[in-house]
């Protein structure tokens, strides 16, 4: 699974170039609310509880808790 | 001769007015407010925090203050400081099925059950839960994000957590790279988690007789990971992260806190046996994010893949949309959360007396197969001017609200006197938080 991951970015990195914008054109991403860690708090909450409830962790980050609830 | 005179004049004059100026400064900064001096103080920093309180129907509660600061360096680096403090009570599910007859247990704390403060006794039909539950949980963690090149970036950090009964320290390291004018960034990152366990009463005996107390002892476990990732400008409005990750924990990974019901051919207990699990699990997983953002109003979609050498695979989709007003200065963000996983190889809810089984076996319901839905939404509010002396671009204030529902499915059915028993009831929860950024 993770090799194909991998195949697949290695494609997706090849078409980069042709993909983006220009930095006078980053209006709408420079929002808050599109920054990939613009919901800080309220992940590390959702996490927290998640991590405590089910078996699965990670993927946007480190899968580790530092909790000894799970 | 005059024009010496009036430079004369002119110098006493200017430093009689220079030393005005200097006492009238000197006055007024003897005179700054305690709210001017917390103004400067924070000048530089964003403080986000929130305050979460977190409620099970029947089970635990909890309430949990989180506050992070960050501020950029002057080589346009990052500064990152958090701290979290948990405080858990209530009832807590110790793995045992419900029965047909009353049932009785031990705290974790109990050497016997002679001592009967330290006993509860489940009513019938009920699901076991240890109704004296309580923890507290302190956590604290740095990141430093500083500049190698002019499109490369490193950071560096650690976190620690302490609780009466556990200690974990973390260590963590990533570097990232962009290219393609800075619309592509890749990354790798690694960690290592050491936690050390001091389980209240002792560590059991896996698979031990619950009623022996073979307890005592220290436990350790530790885990490394490695998240390589990929965030990629697509157009104005449209950014996408793609994550693939791999962890490894080994040590002891028991809960030691969780048992499990040996029954007979009737259905009724006979004893219970602590748990007992692999001593080491490695996970591997894949994440999608994508973010896309209109005028007044932006989507998030999050896809997450996991497996791992215990048998559970999982899947996790979550979207949020958020709506501003006119202003722009009020926004709300509906949101939902759908996840499914598959049971762990060793799942047992219960186990049948005399009946053949391997080394490894938990009946704690987070490695039930299951599914679980949160449905949730948030209002903030932008305050910028309307705090006075207070006010600072970006400065909010927010309310959240979620339901968390759990369903336990394809659990087996309970043989003879377990049989029309409710014996997975799931799990409905809700949280409420308040943040205040700044």
């Amino acid at each position: 699974m993770i090799g194909c991951v991998i195949a697949l970015s290695t494609v997706f990195c090849s078409a980069c170039s042709s993909l983006g914008v220009k930095p006078w054109q980053r209006e709408l991403l420079s929002r808050q609310d599109m920054r990939l860690d613009g919901n800080g708090l309220d992940d590390a909450i959702d996490d927290h509880v998640y991590f405590s409830k089910e078996a699965s962790s990670g993927g946007r980050s480190f899968a580790g808790g530092g909790c000894g609830c799970n | 001769m005059q024009l010496e005179a009036d430079t004369a004049g002119l110098r006493r004059r200017l430093i009689a007015a220079s030393c005005a100026l200097l006492s009238a400064a000197t006055a007024r900064s003897e005179e700054t407010s305690v709210p001017e001096k917390l103004g400067r103080l924070l000048e530089n920093w964003q403080i986000q925090s929130a305050v979460a309180y977190y409620h099970e129907d029947g089970r635990i509660q909890a309430i949990e203050p989180v506050v992070s600061a960050a501020r950029e360096t002057s080589d346009g680096g990052k500064i990152d400081l958090n701290f979290t403090f948990d405080s858990l009570s209530g009832s807590s599910p110790n793995g045992a099925s419900p029965s047909r007859a009353a049932q009785t247990f031990a705290s974790p704390s109990a050497k016997s059950f002679d001592a009967a403060r330290h006993t509860y006794t489940v009513g019938p039909g009920r699901l076991p839960v240890d109704p004296n539950y309580s923890d507290a949980r302190a956590a604290g963690g740095a990141n430093w994000t500083f500049n190698l090149s002019r499109l490369t970036q490193a950071t560096v950090g650690g976190k620690f957590s302490y609780e009466d009964d556990f200690y974990s320290a973390t260590v963590n390291a990533s570097i990232d790279h962009s290219f393609n004018d800075k619309n592509t960034t890749v990354s790798l990152g690694v960690s290592s988690e050491n936690d050390f366990l001091q389980p209240i009463g002792g560590a059991p005996v896996p698979l031990s007789d619950y009623t022996l107390f073979e307890k005592g002892g220290h436990k350790s476990k530790r885990g490394e990971g490695l998240l390589l990732g990929l965030t990629q400008v697509m157009t104005r409005s449209w950014l996408t992260q793609a994550n693939v990750s791999l962890d490894r924990f080994s040590g002891y990974l028991n809960d030691p806190y969780k048992i499990i019901s040996v029954i007979d051919g009737t259905g009724n207990p006979v004893s219970y046996v602590y748990e007992n699990r692999p001593d080491s699990r490695t996970r591997r997983s894949a994440y999608l994010e994508n973010r896309v953002a209109w005028q007044r109003s932006s989507v998030a979609l999050s896809l997450r893949y996991m497996t791992d050498t215990w048998g559970v695979r999982s899947d996790t989709a979550q979207v949020r949309l958020r709506w501003w007003n006119a202003a722009r200065d009020q926004y709300l963000e509906p949101s939902v959360r759908w996840y499914r996983q598959s049971a762990a190889d060793f799942y047992r809810p219960w186990i049948v007396n005399n009946e053949a089984q391997g080394p490894d076996a938990s009946a704690d319901s987070r490695l039930a197969a299951f599914h679980a839905l949160t449905y949730g939404v948030k209002y903030g509010i932008k305050l910028n001017d309307r705090l006075g002396w207070f006010a600072r671009e970006g400065t909010e204030f927010n309310l959240r609200l979620e339901y968390y529902q759990q369903t336990i499915q394809d659990g087996p059915a309970g043989p003879g006197a377990l049989s029309g028993l409710n014996l997975y009831p799931g799990l409905k929860a809700i949280l409420f938080q308040f943040g205040f950024s700044y």
